[in-house]
């Protein structure tokens, strides 16, 4: 594993010989729409790559994730999941146009996570055009179903049917290079919903606001007493409703996330947050209800896990400052699964996730050449030890 | 009228989407294949467009040998970012200068005849904001697989970017339907089975582009359409379904001055053809008004309909290709 971090550097330009092909990938498939619940364009494009590629065996799971396989030189190994989800925020009917520059492209969802599929797409290229080689079979997985509501369904799916053990996972991020994810917080995102009915406004005497019930339970979270040990938050994330200026809101609805590193903390908070809503549902005899729209338990390597500590080697030998914070993403499914995993960004961005979503190219040839060396590392057998 | 033309020389481009196979046929044939992308600031989409075709028709097939762009002057990164990105890069105005300077996309596709090297030339419009290798792979099918086929046009159906989120599902074309479809009607019906005559995406060799003149501006697809018609007939040329393309959404006086080119190319045409006689010489300025401050001001717009002469009959190019000038053409006219 020592030779191939010395020889790292050197593949940076190497990767960068093959702009065209990497750019073209990411733009194909930036292009493509993938709304949640509706990838099934993209997917169908990301096997076409791959096949075109010739990848050993380009299918999907039976929950429709599409995967491709590259055969390793030794069956006795379990694979290595090279991973990066298929969705994006973005509608499906609005066009995408991405727009390269010298250094640059922009575009919508090209940093959550268009960028990191394109990327995984272009790997079958990169390692045969460097001779690049395997012990495992490397897949290289799409996951569908995988932001809000999607609630990582797909890599949930991916992972728990998956007939062989598996030897670790990458999970491909657009942005930030640097990062080095090997922890998850516990985690629920929930979404509070209060409905005004024509009945309360012909009973009450005072018609009811929904955005004003909505803002008092925010003032009333607001006054939850968070722990500092466990570590934990309440983010408020996005709110909606109303009709216009001048009319009281039949409807409206306020999306929060609970985080903490103990899952038990979470859910306590969870349960405060649900009297909270009853008790103001009964206040103002509106409908008011909550429901959860996703979760996550908390899960870690060790920071002296050998896996952590070699892909921080691998950063640090391509002059990448590591950054290491916990992520929500498909990482925790990994780890909650005893899979040892990691989550890497690729190149720096801005505006992730506006319309006009940018990304710098020249630092992806690094990003790309830390999966690499990451994914050596995970072959050299840095996950077999624990 | 039959449609027979229609029906016999009409693709879809995956009809050609097996790409070793038109690399097979580009090989046995013995063909050199030029793309050349007219260029005039375009640097929101150039970039993307030399990427996409140098990755999949370049490197991964070799179907395409070199990419060549031509600059009108552009006065943003244009020429700037296609070289960065690998492409041959000209000023429309350093090539063949001694020559009278004109500005304008035809002129641009003339010259690029004598800077390429291709037995094929491919042109493509170079503000294609949803630019697929499909463009060019479906504009060489029927020229690298059917003999008879000298010429390809692009068809599409044409959305149009309107603001960011909104798309129309149609209404591009509207110069070809309310302009040349109807002259085409009255003066050439067997050219109505073109289904976009105007599109700017087409290819063929480069045989028949050097034999024909181009007009320097918008009138460059018009007379193209009618020479090649006029020398070598319908059977020569094919058109491609290319699914859609999104473009930049143009004004209606902006499509009127187009309009302007494109009948006075057409006009022009039918007096050289003798098919009509005009009593006094057309004029050259598009006149259209706006309101301003409740008074009517003119915005004249010379547009002389300037045109290059075949490129075979510069002495330059003949030299180039070493085109001896008793050299029968190898591709005899209709």
């Amino acid at each position: 594993m020592n030779n191939f971090l010395v020889q790292l550097p050197d593949l940076v330009n190497q990767i960068k010989s093959m702009r065209e092909i990497i750019i073209t990938n990411i733009v194909l498939i930036g292009q493509t729409p993938a709304p949640t619940f509706r990838e099934k364009r993209r997917s169908q494009l990301f096997m076409e790559r791959l096949a075109e590629f010739q990848v050993d065996e380009v299918t999907t799971d039976g929950y429709r994730n599409p995967i491709g396989i590259i055969r390793g030189n030794d069956a006795s190994k379990p694979p290595i999941f090279v991973l990066a989800h298929m969705d994006t925020f973005h509608e499906k009917n609005q066009p995408l146009n991405y727009t390269i520059k010298k250094n640059t492209i922009t575009g919508a969802g090209l940093l959550d996570n268009s960028l990191g599929v394109g990327v995984i797409s272009s790997l079958p290229v990169i390692f045969k055009k460097l001779d690049i080689t395997f012990e495992s079979d490397i897949v290289l997985a799409g996951t569908i179903q995988s932001i809000g509501k999607g609630n990582l369904r797909g890599v949930r799916h991916l992972l728990k049917t998956w007939p062989t053990p598996i030897r670790g996972g990458i999970c491909v991020e657009g942005v930030d290079l640097g990062r080095l994810n090997y922890y998850s917080d516990g985690m629920i995102r929930g979404e509070i919903g209060c409905t005004i009915s024509d009945e309360s406004n012909r009973l009450s005497e005072y018609t009811p606001n929904a955005i004003i019930i909505l803002n008092e339970v925010i003032n009333e979270i607001m006054n939850l007493k968070l722990s500092q040990r466990p570590r934990s938050r309440i983010v408020i994330g996005r709110i909606n409703g109303g009709a216009n200026h001048g009319k009281l809101a039949p409807e409206a609805n306020l999306g929060f996330e609970i985080r903490s590193d103990s899952y038990k903390v979470v859910k306590s908070l969870y349960g405060e947050i649900k009297d909270i809503v009853e008790g103001i549902g009964h206040r103002y005899e509106a409908d008011i209800n909550l429901k959860t729209i996703s979760n996550l338990r908390a899960s870690r390597l060790k920071h002296n896990h050998p896996l952590v500590k070699q892909a921080a080697a691998v950063l640090n030998v391509l002059n990448i400052k590591p950054v290491t914070k916990p992520t929500e993403s498909a990482l925790s499914i990994f780890l909650s699964r005893k899979i040892p995993a990691v989550t890497l960004g690729i190149t720096y961005g801005e505006n992730r996730y506006k319309e006009n979503a940018t990304m710098e190219i020249e630092p992806m040839y690094q990003g790309i050449a830390q999966v690499i060396g990451v994914l050596k590392a995970i072959d050299s057998g840095v996950c077999d030890e624990q | 009228m039959n449609n027979k033309w229609l029906e016999k020389n009409t693709f879809h481009h995956s009809d050609f989407r097996d790409l070793n196979r038109l690399v097979e046929e580009k090989t046995k044939k013995d063909l050199t294949i030029s793309l050349c992308l007219p260029t005039l600031n375009e640097e929101k989409t150039i970039a993307k467009e030399i990427i996409i075709m140098k990755s999949e028709l370049m490197t991964r097939y070799s179907l395409i040998d070199e990419i060549v762009v031509i600059d009108s002057g552009s006065s943003d990164r244009t020429r700037d970012i296609a070289r960065e990105y690998g492409a041959n890069v000209y000023k429309a105005t350093d090539i063949l200068p001694h020559l009278e300077q004109f500005k304008g996309k035809g002129e641009n596709l003339w010259k690029a005849l004598y800077i390429t090297n291709g037995d094929i030339i491919i042109y493509l419009d170079a503000d294609i904001k949803n630019i697929h290798h499909r463009f060019a792979y479906g504009l060489l099918g029927p020229l690298l697989l059917y003999d008879d086929i000298k010429f390809v046009k692009a068809f599409y159906d044409r959305p149009i970017a309107i603001g960011t989120k909104k798309m129309r599902p149609t209404g591009g074309g509207r110069v070809t339907e309310l302009v040349i479809r109807p002259l085409f009607s009255l003066f050439f019906p067997e050219l109505t089975q073109l289904i976009q005559p105007l599109s700017g995406e087409y290819a063929g060799f480069r045989e028949i582009f050097e034999r024909i003149p181009f007009p320097i501006g918008y009138g460059v697809e018009t007379s193209m359409n009618m020479d090649i018609y006029d020398k070598w007939g319908l059977d020569v040329i094919a058109q491609v379904d290319l699914d859609r393309r999104i473009h930049r959404n143009q004004d209606t006086k902006a499509l009127g001055r187009m309009a302007f080119v494109i009948l006075k190319t057409f006009i022009n045409r039918k007096v050289r053809l003798g098919l009509i006689d005009l009593k006094h010489d057309l004029f050259d300025e598009m006149i259209q008004y706006n309101l301003v401050n409740d008074q009517y001001e003119s915005d004249i717009f010379k547009i002389e309909g300037h045109e290059r002469p075949p490129i075979i009959d510069i002495p330059e190019y003949r030299k180039k290709f070493n085109i001896d000038q008793a050299q029968t053409p190898e591709f005899q006219e209709a």
